[in-house]
């Protein structure tokens, strides 16, 4: 036990885990994380295989980095206890007495003769010390008196601080590891899911997408109702950086999509022989309208692809779910018979043809097109979240304590000798030296320039 | 009066500074060094009026892309630097961290950058922008200066001067260390959990930020438990401002991720 207490109360264990730990971590910003295999071997070759059974591919997921954070808490931990209970015992019993000799070795220091008996000069002392915002201890053995002064004890404990501070946070980080979870919702308009742990739901009213004036993406917005048993609850708006918190659950503006299921396309019919021949149809995929000619034609809107692309064996397919390249396949029907039939495109009107020969006097164009847009929710439940802010807290106060709050310290052994008192000052500073050494000699200053 | 005809104004100030402060560092005269000063909290307060016209015209933060956040490092810098000279008066280190501040204005002005305020996509829409920006870079300012006075404590000789230079390395990383771990990583956190759900997405200027604070951690750990001073705190110092350095510029150009932004 004792050796397993000295192993990791080293100083020099942390630092070795600091290197390891820096190291580790620069490897995993070199080495692409998350791939799959064949893209590794792609890369590098025979050594992939070697990087994927060591976890260098999940690196900070991998059983030894995080053992090697578990190391690195262990250590903070028991560094920290084995080096409080002196520290305590330093804050609330130091040690007053002191003697001139130890005084006199000290980096800062004073002699100062006062005229006066000790009892008399003790006292002044005392005043000198309070007035520069000194706590003053006090003991007297034989003819001597120690005065033990002390400002801002709390800065002693500040690595303790930032210490315990990093300790919630690996402890947040592993209650986030095991009680986290995560998970996307797409939802379109007007539709509801249960949440999670299905004890309520969440529809999605609206969702909108707002441009700047030059077109780019001013904000996604999610407008959602919360219902419980079907009953509504509440309204809110999810944007980017504004996320909806409900229960413990928390819903975040993520991405979007559209519900291509929803499409409506307005199609134009001209007239080459006719200038003045212009109808205007608005119809889903798979509906029809009279053309309005002579013959009784009607159209109908066979398909819709948001992203046409020409894929296997020259078919029309869509290259993705996002209207990249809208096209719609427009047909002529009459008497139950195809008479004409094109791809029209909304980004290239010049380029639809009707085949067929009563379409050789037709032209359509794909006017506009809509369709119910999907949002895509995340929703996450992190019950570690609120550890990592109070480690937070804690780490930041502590370096505040650490750095800013220095702990001084000046002392003093009185001596009375023949009528007159011998003052001997020493002060100590493990911080801000500097200002410490101009407030001890003010201090010393005032001493010895008292009536 | 434009936001680049002030910007332009403080490079040159910052260049004459730097120029009088290598006067000051080859005649000794402190006057020199002096005028050296004025003109840097002149170049100053120019920039600062060029940052905020910035922020009034483009109605967001003025540290949204490279050229933006680079002139704002390079005011942190020359701020860093007012500072640490009013509390250490230490003129040694004006002319090189002058320098510093006109090479990121250099650097910001080159053709490379676009300059143009663009409006911000949504993910940048907090006011957290202001908070994780201004106070990591300002942060990494003042480990520009221990840089720099790192660096010249290993090139020194006389004992004096290297005693101070490494006390104010000390002093610039227990300034710089405590700011960069609040806008680094605790605000960088708050955000990532308010924008992205997660507080912690292992992103590698997430993984670089975290590595720059081991290396610092390392160099208080060293210095303060151990006792290292001098030359191995010097190198710590040094090895920390350049992963400060990569994890504000490399991992853009370098390395791919969430932070695709500046």
């Amino acid at each position: 036990m004792k050796s397993f207490i000295r192993f990791f109360s080293s100083v020099k264990l942390a630092i070795t885990l600091l290197i390891i730990l820096a190291v580790a971590s620069i490897l995993g910003t070199l080495i692409p994380q998350g791939r799959s295999a064949e893209e590794y071997a792609a890369r590098y070759g025979g050594l992939a295989g070697v990087l994927i059974r060591l976890q260098f591919t999940v690196l900070y997921h991998s059983f030894w980095y995080i053992a090697l954070l578990g190391l690195f808490g262990l250590n903070i931990l028991v560094c920290t206890l084995a080096r409080l209970s002196s520290k305590l015992r330093r804050a609330r019993r130091p040690h007053v007495a002191a003697d001139p000799k130890s005084l006199a070795a000290s980096k800062v220091k004073d002699r100062i003769k006062r005229p006066g008996p000790l009892s008399s000069v003790r006292p002044e002392t005392e005043k000198a010390f309070r007035a520069a915002g000194y706590k003053v201890r006090l003991t007297a053995e034989g003819g001597r008196a120690s005065l033990f002064g002390r400002k801002r004890i709390a800065g002693i404990f500040g690595s303790d601080v930032v210490h315990l501070g990093l300790l919630v946070i690996l402890g947040g980080a592993i209650i986030s590891g095991f009680g986290g979870f995560k998970t996307q919702l797409p939802l379109k308009e007007g539709e509801t899911a249960p949440s999670p742990d299905g004890s309520f739901e969440i529809r999605l009213d609206k969702f909108t997408t707002e441009l700047y004036a030059d077109g780019n993406i001013k904000d996604w917005k999610s407008a959602v109702t919360i219902l419980e048993n079907g009953a509504p609850l509440r309204t809110a708006s999810i944007e980017v950086n504004h996320p909806l918190s409900h229960q413990d659950f928390n819903f975040y503006q993520m991405s979007y999509g559209f519900d291509w299921t929803t499409t409506t396309v307005e199609v134009w019919a001209k007239k080459k022989s006719d200038p003045a021949f212009l109808k205007k149809f608005v119809l889903k995929p798979g509906e029809r309208a009279a053309l309005g000619d002579a013959e009784g034609t009607e159209i109908f809107i066979r398909r819709f692809l948001p992203d046409f692309v020409l894929g296997e064996g020259n078919l029309p397919e869509t290259r993705s779910f996002q209207p990249n390249n809208p096209a719609a396949l427009v047909e002529g029907v009459r008497g139950g018979q195809r008479v004409f039939d094109g791809w029209i495109f909304a980004n290239y009107p010049d380029f639809a043809q009707m085949h067929g020969a009563e379409g050789a006097d037709l032209s359509f164009e794909l006017k506009k097109y809509s369709a119910g847009q999907t949002s895509i929710l995340e929703v996450t439940r992190d019950p570690g979240v609120p550890w990592i802010w109070l480690g937070c807290l804690l780490v930041m106060g502590g370096l505040g304590l650490a750095f800013y709050w220095p702990t001084w310290e000046i002392r003093a052994v009185l001596e009375e000798s023949q009528g007159k008192t011998e003052i001997v000052l020493g002060g100590h500073a493990a911080k801000s030296r500097d200002r410490f050494d101009k407030e001890f000699a003010a201090v010393a200053a005032a001493l010895r320039s008292k009536p | 009066m434009t936001e680049s005809t002030l910007f332009t104004a403080a490079m040159i100030l910052y260049f004459l500074a730097a120029l009088l402060y290598f006067a000051f560092l080859f005649g000794r005269k402190d006057k020199s060094a002096k005028a050296g000063f004025v003109l840097a909290v002149a170049g100053l307060i120019v920039h600062s009026g060029a940052l905020i016209l910035r922020t009034v015209e483009s109605g967001h933060a003025p540290f949204t892309n490279m050229y933006e956040s680079l002139s704002f490092l390079s005011w942190a810098t020359a701020l860093a630097f007012v500072l640490i000279h009013l509390r250490f008066s230490i003129p040694r280190i004006g002319p090189y961290l002058m320098l510093i501040a006109v090479a990121l204005m250099a650097l910001a002005s080159s053709p490379l950058m676009p300059k143009e305020a663009t409006p911000l996509v949504p993910a940048l829409q907090s006011y957290w922008l202001w908070l994780h920006v201004s106070v990591t870079l300002l942060g990494e300012a003042f480990f520009a200066v221990a840089f720099i006075t790192s660096l010249m404590y290993l090139a020194a000789r006389d004992p004096v001067k290297k005693d101070k230079l490494d006390s104010v390395s000390y002093r610039a990383i227990a300034v710089g260390f405590p700011l960069f771990t609040l806008g680094g990583l605790v605000f960088g956190m708050v955000w990532a959990q308010k924008a992205w759900g997660t507080y912690w997405s292992w992103d590698p200027k997430e993984v670089w930020s975290l590595i720059t604070w081991l290396v610092f951690a390392l160099y208080l750990h060293t210095r303060i438990v151990m006792g290292w001073k001098g030359k191995r705190s010097a190198w710590i110092a040094i090895l920390g401002f350049l992963a400060a350095l990569f994890t504000y510029f490399g991992v853009n150009y370098l390395l791919s991720g969430l932070h695709s932004y500046a």
